[in-house]
């Protein structure tokens, strides 16, 4: 089978079992509450995840700097297929005050290196709940501060989640927290304090920054005048101080206004220039963001999120790295040099190869709830715009769950960008990925 | 002439209201009857498809005064343990693993279907609507329910009551333009308990969905203490642990 038919392939599979899935008909609903009861009664312990099939085709660009800089003495023709399985495995174990939670991700992918595995502890921990008000967790968890859906300025001790996929779940760092949580009359209903200590060692949390150190951080809640409000901290050797705000309300109910805003000191901002140097200059930086979510009469959920990353890499050394990438390349193909393409490879990580990495970025998702009395069916489209050189990416998609525990979603992502931009220099015109997930 | 004005006269004597009860004390009585003040449940949500095709979602919900519920879904694998809370017109859902909960809207449906955020997560009536007037026809008791802000699911509500009872059988809701948006109809009223007596089935159906239909059967409903603390955000990701 050529590239194109396996394209068109992963298309046509998509669209058969989205639309033509067979209905199930079934019995009318039966009244038994004794079965009910048999259905809910509690067990200490439990067991679920899901599987995943997702094959995936990237429509190469060759005239992009990513692109030059991977394959430069390769040819992979016009597109490339990856094939993705999955296993999520999660469960939890409950004793009076106590109990464990774990989530393990399983995964195993061909592409056109061959096979490959990995296997990720997500999360994994112990939690003590004496009270309501009081909860103390030990272990790998996830800890998502932030109001923003696909950026988030605040979440200072989580990785960064990927935009393109926002709702994905996330991979966990190895912390202590508490929740202390007190609950008033009158304008301010709730106040909730949730310390963390983050220690980062070779053993755990290396990634997260600087070895040998602990850190803290901690949030304030308030839900005050029937908003949101969390200030925000974090301090420790690891990584620069820094400070938050962020709040959540609801206009009317069917629209609502978010933000964050951090203050960030000494952070490492980094630039290039046009002979592909990299300097770093300690300055104090901010990061903010404001969205917005509206619902129509008809489903229709409009986001809109605008995200300012003070710290980003500038237009100039955005178009500095890629004009060296281009020399670089062009290099290697007079002389079969490759130093400089390996130089402007590094260069790449930690500046231009992180998400979102440069300076001011606009979300906007409309998604579309049940249309035509299909139910479980969503499309959407979702676009993120790189203000600062005018890319873009631009992604339909379709989502259905056709019977219980099973999803189905179809995407394909265009690139859209000019000479010199983020999206336009990217390894990839477009994709178009079909995931299936079996929840069990 | 003196004949057809005696008819008009009648008439118009029929339709003024049969009950001078305050119809917001009938209407708080009614949600007195329909579940305590701070109590547990259990939820069964099924969403049937005109080619007879189902699914079915089941909830655990706790609820304390008129205005705060807390809700999670036990099944299907898919969505366990996705919560929401609602206190007063504030609507959140939370989706584990993702993390920090997401600002929702009444109008919205964490299930699908017919069944949308205010029905699951309803507050006490009397918290939401007032009273305009009530009538008897039918053999029951019927109160014209107005939403008292802009903010509610339904602009008003028709609800006939079983007049001894005082239990809904049938509650129609219309937007405000006057069209109606469902109508869900109380069966099957069964005794839980603790002196809780209320229908174990609520059905609805919706002009705007021809053939489609949703279902809510109670069951486990009971009497429990709950601290304010149980309605937060932050315990939002635990609200099993109370079960």
């Amino acid at each position: 089978m050529n590239k194109t038919q396996f394209t068109f392939g992963v298309y046509v599979m998509g669209l058969f079992f989205i639309f033509l899935q067979p209905a199930f008909c079934q019995d009318e609903y039966q009244f038994d509450l004794s079965e009910i009861e048999k259905e809910i009664e509690k067990k200490p312990y439990y067991l679920g995840g899901f599987l995943e099939f997702r094959p995936v085709v990237f429509g190469l660009d060759r005239n992009a700097a990513f692109y030059k800089l991977k394959f430069f003495d390769q040819d992979e023709g016009a597109t490339q297929e990856q094939y993705n399985f999955g296993l999520r495995l999660e469960g939890g174990y409950q004793k009076g005050i106590g109990s464990l939670y774990f989530r393990a991700d399983g995964l195993l992918w061909h592409d056109y290196q061959g096979w490959d595995n990995d296997t990720v502890l997500q999360e994994g921990y112990l939690s003590l709940k004496p009270s309501p008000s009081f909860t103390l967790n030990t272990g790998k968890e996830v800890v998502q501060w932030g109001k923003g859906y696909a950026f988030n300025t605040v979440a200072f001790v989580s990785r960064p989640k990927d935009p393109d996929d926002p709702t994905e779940a996330l991979e966990g760092y190895y912390v202590v927290t508490a929740d202390l949580i007190k609950s008033f009359m009158g304008p301010l209903k709730t106040v909730a304090l949730t310390p963390v200590i983050l220690p980062v060692t070779e053993d755990i949390n290396d990634d997260f920054g600087e070895v040998d150190h602990i850190n803290f951080a901690a949030k304030l809640y308030l839900l005050l005048w029937d908003t949101d409000m969390d200030l925000l901290f974090f301090t420790g050797e690891s990584r620069s101080t820094r400070f938050g705000f962020d709040f959540s309300r609801n206009i009317k109910t069917n629209f609502e206004i978010h933000g964050e805003l951090a203050w960030i000191n000494d952070f490492d901002k980094k630039s290039i220039d046009s002979q592909g140097n990299l300097s770093i200059d300690e300055s104090d930086i901010l990061r903010y963001l404001f969205g917005i979510r509206y619902l129509t009469d008809d489903e229709i959920t409009f986001i809109l999120e605008y995200y300012h990353n003070g710290g980003g890499i500038s237009r100039d050394s955005a178009k500095n790295f890629y004009r060296y990438a281009d020399r670089a390349y062009d290099t290697f193909l007079t002389t079969g040099d490759s130093s400089q393409l390996t130089r402007a490879s590094n260069l790449s990580k930690g500046t231009l190869t992180i998400a979102k990495p440069m300076r001011n970025y606009l979300y906007f998702r409309a998604s579309w709830k049940e249309p035509f009395d299909i139910l479980y069916f969503t499309p959407a489209i979702f676009s993120i715009v790189n203000i600062d050189d005018q890319s873009l990416s631009l992604t339909p998609e379709l989502l259905y769950n056709p019977i219980t525990n099973l999803e189905l979603r179809l995407r394909s992502a265009f690139l859209i960008g000019g000479k010199n931009t983020e999206y336009g220099e990217k390894l990839n015109d477009y994709k178009i990925e079909l995931r299936a997930r079996y929840y069990f | 002439m003196i004949k057809s004005l005696s008819i008009i006269i009648m008439c118009l004597c029929l339709t003024v209201p049969a009950y001078s009860d305050d119809g917001d004390a009938i209407l708080q009585k009614v949600d007195r009857n329909l579940n305590p003040e701070a109590f547990e449940m259990y939820r069964k949500l099924i969403n049937v498809e005109p080619d007879g095709s189902k699914k079915e979602f089941i909830m655990y919900s706790v609820k304390k005064g008129r205005d705060q519920i807390a809700s999670v879904f036990l099944s299907p694998a898919s969505e366990k343990s996705r919560a929401t809370l609602r206190v007063g017109e504030n609507m959140w859902l939370y989706i584990p693993n993702v993390g920090k909960p997401i600002r929702i809207t009444s109008l919205q449906s964490v299930t699908g279907g017919i069944f949308n955020n205010a029905d699951i997560m309803r507050l006490d009536y009397s918290a939401e609507y007032n009273c305009d007037k009530v009538e008897k026809r039918e053999g029951l008791l019927l109160l014209h329910l107005k939403a008292k802000t802009r903010a509610v699911a339904y602009d008003s509500i028709k609800m006939w009551l079983n007049e001894k009872k005082l239990l809904p059988s049938k509650i129609e809701c219309f937007a405000s333009s006057g069209m109606l948006i469902k109508t869900l109809y109380f069966k099957k009223v069964q005794d839980f308990g603790d002196g809780i007596v209320r229908p174990a089935v609520i059905e609805t159906d919706s002009p705007l969905h021809k053939g489609y239909k949703s279902v809510m059967i109670f069951a486990k409903i009971k009497n429990k203490d709950l601290p304010d603390e149980v309605f937060t955000l932050n315990f939002l990701s635990r609200v099993e642990s109370l079960r």
